[in-house]
């Protein structure tokens, strides 16, 4: 099992070759614990979008934890893709990653995603920069939208998961505090409060900002009230004859088109 | 932290600010003036300092910094698309990052030519084969050494 395992490991990181010597003279449980620790992981983790070997150095480099084990050496070469890849016309890439499968990683694992992404992300746009510098083709352009997929994605996981937290502990449904403000226009708007060194009576920037309606506004509301209304009432009116019309040539039509 | 990020205020006495997954992006890019061999240029966020680059490009790429200078590149306002309104070219912050331990940095040709051969029976092969048939049948006749048909004989 161990012989196996270490197989597999060696695939997928050539840089690790000698670390995974190390780990096999190691005491037979250590090693297994290990080996284990780096194959449960899938190979999604140590890609962004499709297993190279260079991008799994981080996550394998933390899991062996008894391993120490040189972190990549390749520096500013990161920024570029691989050399095979340079002159391409296409360069393959997976799907981007979803909501779902990041709700299954840990917290550990999507920071260290984030940096995979990142990196990724740095390498992309310079890529495109330089495309457009010397006027050719970038090869598989929709990497760049998978990469920000996955980014938002994992960015909404962790929020959610910060959300959940701070229920938990605080009772807080919101992280930032705010308030419900009237506008000088009347409006009623959801302010976000904001850090400042001063209280607010000293803030004479903050008291510049009305909060409140003078008087002479007023009559605006109304006729602003109005003007909605009546905009409101027209569309409505504009859909039902819309509906009567199509049933009149349709007459078995049921279900209401929004 | 994300996108959409704002700092706590910092008084004397604070703990220092750390951004976790920062989301500040890096582009390489070629130096369009000749650069000294030690400096590599960036694109940087607009909102993004010296020591965060220094930082960033540190912690991440492991990669060990000199000196770091910015500049803001302005960009143009004058150009009018087809309706004559003004079309803004965003501005973009530039980072000479100058590496330490005198190393250097050569920005490489991302782009060689690479002579690629087409699949047999492809449409790309036929393609190309066709091209060079035409390019032979229009190339002058060589016995008349560069003399054009224009003059007659």
């Amino acid at each position: 099992m161990a012989a196996t395992s270490a197989g597999r490991v060696l695939t997928l990181c050539r840089q690790f070759q000698n670390a995974c010597r190390i780990s096999t003279t190691l005491s037979a449980q250590q090693s297994t614990v290990t080996l284990t620790k780096g194959r449960s992981y899938p190979h999604r983790l140590p890609s962004t979008l499709l297993s190279s070997s260079w991008s799994c150095n981080l996550d394998l480099a933390v899991q062996c934890r008894p391993l120490h084990t040189t972190i990549s050496r390749r520096g500013l070469e990161e920024f570029f893709d691989i050399p095979e890849n340079w002159g391409e016309a296409t360069v393959k890439s997976g799907a981007p990653w979803t909501a779902k499968q990041l709700r299954t990683k840990s917290n550990e694992d999507l920071h260290k995603l984030w940096y995979v992404l990142l990196k990724e992300k740095n390498m992309l746009l310079t890529i495109e920069q330089e495309s457009k510098r010397q006027g050719q083709q970038m090869p598989s352009p929709e990497r760049l939208k998978k990469i920000d997929r996955s980014i938002r994605r994992l960015d909404t996981v962790v929020k959610e998961r910060e959300n959940a937290l701070r229920l938990l502990q605080t009772g807080q449904e919101r992280a930032r505090p705010g308030d419900w403000r009237k506008d000088v226009f009347g409006r009623i708007y959801w302010y976000r409060f904001r850090e400042h060194a001063l209280p607010w009576y000293m803030n004479r920037r903050y008291k510049r900002k009305r909060f409140y309606t003078p008087a002479f506004v007023a009559p605006h509301l109304r006729l602003r009230l109005e003007k909605y209304l009546r905009a409101k009432t027209r569309k409505q009116k504009k859909e039902s004859e819309n509906q009567a019309v199509l049933k009149e040539k349709f007459p078995q039509m049921q279900a209401k088109s929004q | 932290m994300a996108s959409r990020l704002i700092y706590p205020l910092y008084q004397m006495g604070n703990p220092q600010l750390r951004i976790f997954r920062p989301p500040f992006f890096l582009t390489l890019v070629r130096p369009g003036k000749e650069q000294p061999p030690d400096v590599v240029q960036f694109r940087i966020p607009m909102v993004m300092t010296k020591f965060d680059v220094r930082n960033y490009v540190e912690k991440i790429y492991n990669v060990p910094v000199g000196a770091v200078r910015t500049r803001i590149q302005y960009g143009t306002n004058k150009k009018r698309n087809h309706l004559n309104q003004k079309v803004k070219r965003p501005d973009y912050k530039v980072a000479y990052v100058q590496l330490a331990q005198q190393q250097t940095f050569e920005f490489p040709d991302i782009f060689p030519k690479k002579d690629v051969k087409s699949a047999e029976g492809s449409v790309e092969e036929m393609q190309e084969k066709f091209m060079e048939d035409e390019e032979q049948r229009q190339k002058p006749d060589p016995r008349r050494g560069g003399v054009t048909e224009w003059f007659g004989l």
